[in-house]
């Protein structure tokens, strides 16, 4: 078994006579380290898509702003040629130009405009159809149809950015439903306690779906779903442990153990976002127990030079963790 | 099984979503298929406390020694406009049907009430909620203060009560007491 130093030498040697690539060297690293470079930089969002995207957002506003200011001089076609119709436009351009490899992109950005534009579509057919426009039942609907619509998409042409959408509108579709049932309905005497389990959910739901599509050609999705994920599940427990006199001590006493775990993720699965949101809610969960427990007995100058020092530690140990084990 | 097996991680972040929404909807649904409320009571509706700027009691009609009473609306001395005053009506709601019927004063007066804001059988008249929503896309807030339930024993049930009006802001409807 050679030495690395000979290992070393001897790519030096294959280099200088040109048998092997820098790209080539650098795969064969990564393919043995683990690191799965190759499908996410070749589906890694660049500044071209980006400036798509923003295009089609710029395209939403303007329909928007157009039926907000003209909505009681429009009527009922109008409305529904400048929102629906709009939107299926999009959607058909959109199929038309993801059929060429060239104008992929642009096919994306018009689907963005299709999926920001049918909500309001709906939005508009629903009012006119009288329906209540304050209830869950019509939020339920819209999501629910805009959920189908591009569950089926997704299943004919197999498009990441349906999936994105599918994510919305699930999730959308998710609050909704549940709202739905229990809508006026005085059963739950702190809707907000329902409201972060609800999050809890979603953000779980995401962290599987996240790692499901990691090692597939989904795996761009993985990124969007895990950094929203550790964000839903560390905030909604942050917020279900609550603040004294009214904390929940179960949740006050999961919360560290989640962070920790979190962390710990972060190290073993290579997730810069789980380290990140990881090192701030750890973070945030100093100061609150500080303010929370200490602020009385230590006096509010100590507990916040003792917070401060905490946060500078913490920040320190998640720097090193990231050059050493992430970078 | 192989396939679910495979793919533990996508069935696991779909079932989350899928599981809450039945625990949700089995706390709400399920313990009401098992209890249900028994007791009737007799409710009014017709004026309410907006009135009370112009009129010294805003409810027209109470219970004293379980018999309902009429209490004559007074104005303010210090009020010169005053609204039409609107009568107040007085229903009897069938929780086993779940409908409600007018009855007058004369026969209401018959009737043996207990006025404890809990009934008999563990019951209590209340309003609806009200929220924001946590995805507000379309609207909000959504659920109305104005809807009235029977909420006891982890059930609440949303009644389908008979105002006096359309007129949303003077038929509120208030709780007289549960009939014996």
């Amino acid at each position: 078994m050679e030495t690395k130093e000979e290992i070393l030498e001897y790519i030096k040697t294959l280099a200088e006579q040109k048998t092997i690539t820098r790209a080539e060297l650098v795969s064969a690293y990564d393919s043995g380290s683990g690191i799965k470079t190759e499908a996410a930089s070749a589906n890694k969002i660049g500044i071209e898509e980006i400036l798509y995207y923003i295009g089609g957002m710029i395209v939403f506003l303007g329909i928007a702003i157009l039926i907000y200011q003209n909505w009681s001089t429009l009527g009922f076609g109008s409305r529904m040629l400048a929102t629906l119709g709009g939107g299926v436009a999009a959607y058909i351009t959109g199929v038309l130009f993801g059929r060429d490899k060239r104008t992929e992109t642009v096919g994306s950005a018009f689907h963005l405009i299709s999926a920001l534009v049918l909500p309001m579509g709906l939005y508009v057919v629903f009012e006119h159809a009288g329906f209540d426009m304050n209830g869950y039942g019509v939020n339920t609907l819209s999501s629910g149809i805009l959920l189908c619509m591009h569950l089926a998409s997704y299943a004919v042409f197999r498009k990441n950015i349906f999936l994105v959408f599918c994510t919305v509108f699930g999730t959308w579709f998710f609050f909704a439903v549940t709202g739905f049932m229990y809508e006026g309905n005085p059963y739950f005497d702190n809707i907000g306690t329902l409201h972060k389990y609800q999050v809890l959910a979603a953000g779980l739901s995401y962290l599987a779906l996240g790692h499901a599509f990691s090692t597939s050609e989904r795996a761009p999705l993985s990124g969007f779903l895990n950094g929203f994920g550790i964000f839903g599940c560390l905030g909604s427990t942050l917020a279900l442990g609550g603040w004294t006199p009214h904390q929940n001590i179960f949740w006050e006493q999961v919360y560290p153990l989640f962070i920790f775990v979190t962390l710990l993720l972060s190290v073993h699965m290579k997730i810069k976002s789980f380290l990140i949101w990881g090192t701030l809610f750890l973070m945030a969960y100093i100061v609150k127990i500080t303010m929370e427990y200490f602020s009385k007995g230590l006096g509010w100058p100590l507990a916040l030079v003792l917070a401060g020092l905490s946060v500078i530690g913490v920040t320190y140990v998640g720097i090193t963790i990231k050059k050493q084990y992430l970078a | 099984m192989e396939v679910i097996k495979r793919n533990i991680s996508l069935v696991i972040g779909l079932a989350i979503p899928i599981v809450m929404i039945l625990l949700v909807a089995g706390s709400i649904y399920l313990p009401g298929l098992f209890t249900k409320p028994h007791v009737n009571f007799l409710y009014a509706s017709g004026n309410d406390s907006s009135d009370s700027y112009y009129y010294s009691n805003g409810q027209q009609y109470a219970v004293r020694s379980n018999t309902l009473i009429e209490t004559p609306i007074r104005q303010h001395e210090n009020t010169d406009q005053l609204p039409v005053p609107m009568d107040t009506k007085l229903y009897i709601y069938d929780v086993a049907k779940n409908e409600a019927r007018e009855i007058s004063f004369e026969e209401a007066k018959n009737l043996n009430l207990d006025s404890n804001i809990i009934s008999p059988d563990g019951f209590e008249f209340v309003c609806g909620s009200r929220d924001y929503g946590f995805f507000p896309l379309f609207g909000g807030p959504h659920g109305d203060y104005r809807d009235r339930y029977l909420k006891g024993h982890n059930v609440s049930r949303k009644l389908n009560l008979q105002l006096n009006s359309s007129n949303t802001r003077r038929n509120n409807p208030y709780f007289l007491g549960w009939i014996e």
